[in-house]
């Protein structure tokens, strides 16, 4: 298994709006490897949603190669990029997206059952998983009964339970509160500290202030790539 | 995601929302109930409408007169000597004053021929029909119909008390069961003899009843009889006749042409209901389809396949209008079983009508759930995490 979860070689992604077609990320090379902890940062328009799309196997690029897990994006038919969104990536949403309808244990058994795993098994590892998290007394409640910080966690539950390549957030703090930014921020770096992959994609520099490495983005294109903790932060 | 968990997921969708679901399968509903109602009731009537006819014999012919010098003795006679005749019976009809204890009611009198029974086999709830024997033929005895027998005060005691008809006593030997065709009005029987003697002293007749040899002789018979008769009364113009012919099997086959009409007005009917409801559950499910855009995106990211989002939507769909049909199903059946009632038949519930109406509100579901469903899976995953 390659090392490389993310390989993005001479990127273009473009769209066409009525006449004049729009050019989200112009050209752009990067590699994320295993273990790594990015955050992309970028204000709006910065093109930073669709390189997440990119990265997420939601989209595929107008030219250059993807490469997510070792598998070349671009050449992939639907059901075959679902095959690897479903496998290689957990994806954490800022409005936290979980299911309606459906109790905590069941969102997070959800991805497990479109792979195929049987109900019990499924909510067999989803309870674990949320009992890890510190959800285990509420397994059963639906999202209208759990707080912004405990859906979140839920959701987080639900990225990881597959046990993917990359975790995906995209501004996971962005519906929080302070304090319940904090503790998710606190979460990831734990995760990452147990050899996760995440890649954060924010506008907050004091969010990406957290992550090992930060791509800054802007006009479409890599402004900086910076290794290390960020200048002013601790 | 299997079948299973994805029909709970429908179910706890339909729950959720039990007003718009409701409303969206009312359509279903009323269509599938009005069929199963109608045709119960289309079943019941037909029921009836045989029994009754069965109660008359069979292979029967009945020439009644029109006038009250339409039909003699003498036509009988000769009626009974055509090819294809196996038997014949006359009655004479009058009307008398019959009273049993305080009671005292206006009834119809019939005066039978001894093999009236025998062609006609009426059913006798108490007691025995009148006496065939030559011998008898003359005894003041009495069969009473159901209703008269009713609303005489009959109880089963009274088999073997007097009755009087005008003043005169009759012996009350039976009882008529008011299941079929005999039960109705308030006639009594009694032999011809007595009849004529008392109250009917002309000679005429007031119908002959003609049994056939067999099922494929009474059309034959007839054709005969009416030669003959138009033959011996001399009738040139059908209005000169002085006798009407009804022939069973006829009514029998102008029923079935009837209740086929009205069995392809009521499909008619459950075709254009369910095509309504189908359209209804279309429109609401493209609705659905619209305002769960984000949640469908969210599936996708996580996951799903297009099949397996095509297969949630269409399972949606099939769940309401299944759901619909049943409880269409379960309101005709209260209502047929409430036309029973009403109408004195038997309450059953058709195995046929359950399959079909079952059957046909999960095609419903299907057919107009494709759409919407393809709808659903068809969505870019970027779009629809995208849409607000």
């Amino acid at each position: 298994m390659t090392d490389r979860v993310v390989e993005l070689s001479h990127v273009r992604r473009e769209y066409q709006t009525g006449d004049v077609p729009t050019v989200a990320l112009a050209d752009v090379s990067l590699e994320v490897r295993r273990g790594e902890f990015v955050a992309i940062v970028g204000p709006s328009g910065s093109g930073k949603s669709t390189l997440m799309n990119l990265i997420g196997c939601l989209d595929r690029p107008s030219a250059g190669t993807v490469k997510i897990a070792g598998n070349d994006i671009s050449t992939l038919d639907d059901n075959q990029l679902t095959a690897v969104r479903s496998k290689a990536i957990g994806f954490v949403f800022q409005q936290f997206q979980l299911l309606p309808l459906t109790s905590a244990v069941d969102n997070v058994a959800a991805p497990l059952l479109y792979q195929g795993l049987r109900p019990r098994e499924a909510q067999k590892r989803a309870a674990a998983m949320l009992t890890r998290l510190g959800l285990g007394d509420r397994l059963d409640f639906d999202r209208g009964r759990l707080s912004g910080g405990q859906q979140q966690r839920v959701a987080i539950s639900r990225a990881l339970v597959t046990n993917p390549d990359l975790v995906l957030a995209d501004e996971p703090t962005g519906a929080l509160d302070t304090s319940s930014g904090a503790a998710v921020m606190e979460l990831f770096k734990e995760m990452n500290a147990e050899g996760r992959t995440i890649v954060l994609i924010t506008h907050d520099l004091d969010v990406a202030a957290a992550a090992k490495r930060r791509i800054y983005i802007r006009d479409g294109l890599i402004e900086r790539d910076e290794v290390g903790s960020m200048a002013g932060a601790q | 995601m299997n079948l299973w968990l994805t029909f709970r997921l429908s179910l706890s969708r339909i729950a959720a929302a039990k007003v718009r679901s409701g409303l969206t399968m009312l359509g279903i509903i009323i269509g599938v109930g009005a069929v199963v109602a109608l045709t119960a009731v289309g079943q019941g009537a037909q029921q009836g409408i045989d029994d009754s006819l069965a109660s008359l014999g069979a292979n029967q012919i009945t020439v009644s007169s029109t006038t009250t010098t339409g039909l003699e003795e003498v036509d009988a006679e000769a009626i009974a000597g055509i090819e294809g005749v196996l038997q014949v019976s006359t009655q004479v009809n009058s009307r008398a004053t019959a009273s049993y204890g305080s009671e005292s009611i206006f009834a119809g009198i019939v005066g039978v021929s001894p093999s009236y029974s025998d062609l006609a086999n009426p059913d006798v709830a108490l007691g025995s029909f009148l006496p065939t024997s030559p011998g008898l033929q003359n005894s003041r005895t009495v069969v009473v119909s159901a209703e008269g027998a009713d609303k005489l005060g009959f109880t089963e005691a009274s088999l073997g008390d007097s009755i009087r008809l005008d003043g005169v006593a009759f012996t009350v030997v039976g009882v008529l069961d008011d299941a079929d065709g005999f039960g109705a009005g308030s006639n009594v029987y009694i032999t011809q003899e007595a009849a004529r003697s008392l109250f009917s002293k002309s000679p005429y007749l007031s119908s002959i009843s003609i049994q056939a040899v067999s099922e494929e002789a009474v059309a034959p018979v007839e054709y005969r009889v009416e030669q003959f008769l138009r033959y011996s009364k001399g009738v040139d113009n059908d209005e000169d006749a002085t006798y009407s012919i009804f022939n069973q099997a006829a009514l029998q086959d102008t029923i079935k042409t009837v209740t086929g009409t009205l069995a392809i007005l009521i499909t008619g009917i459950a075709g254009i209901s369910l095509v309504v409801g189908g359209v209804g559950i279309m429109n609401i499910m493209l609705v659905s389809v619209r305002e769960r855009t984000r949640e469908i995106g969210v599936r996708r990211a996580i996951g799903a396949r297009q099949s397996q989002i095509l297969t949630q939507f269409l399972m949606e769909a099939v769940v309401l209008s299944v759901l619909g049909g049943l409880i269409g199903l379960i309101i005709g059946q209260l209502a047929s079983y409430g036309f029973s009632v009403l109408g004195g038949w038997d309450f059953f519930i058709d195995p046929t009508t359950v399959g079909v109406a079952m059957g046909f509100s999960a095609l419903v579901g299907v057919v107009f759930g494709v759409w919407p469903a393809r709808t659903a899976s068809k969505l870019q995953p970027v779009d629809a995490l995208r849409f607000e």
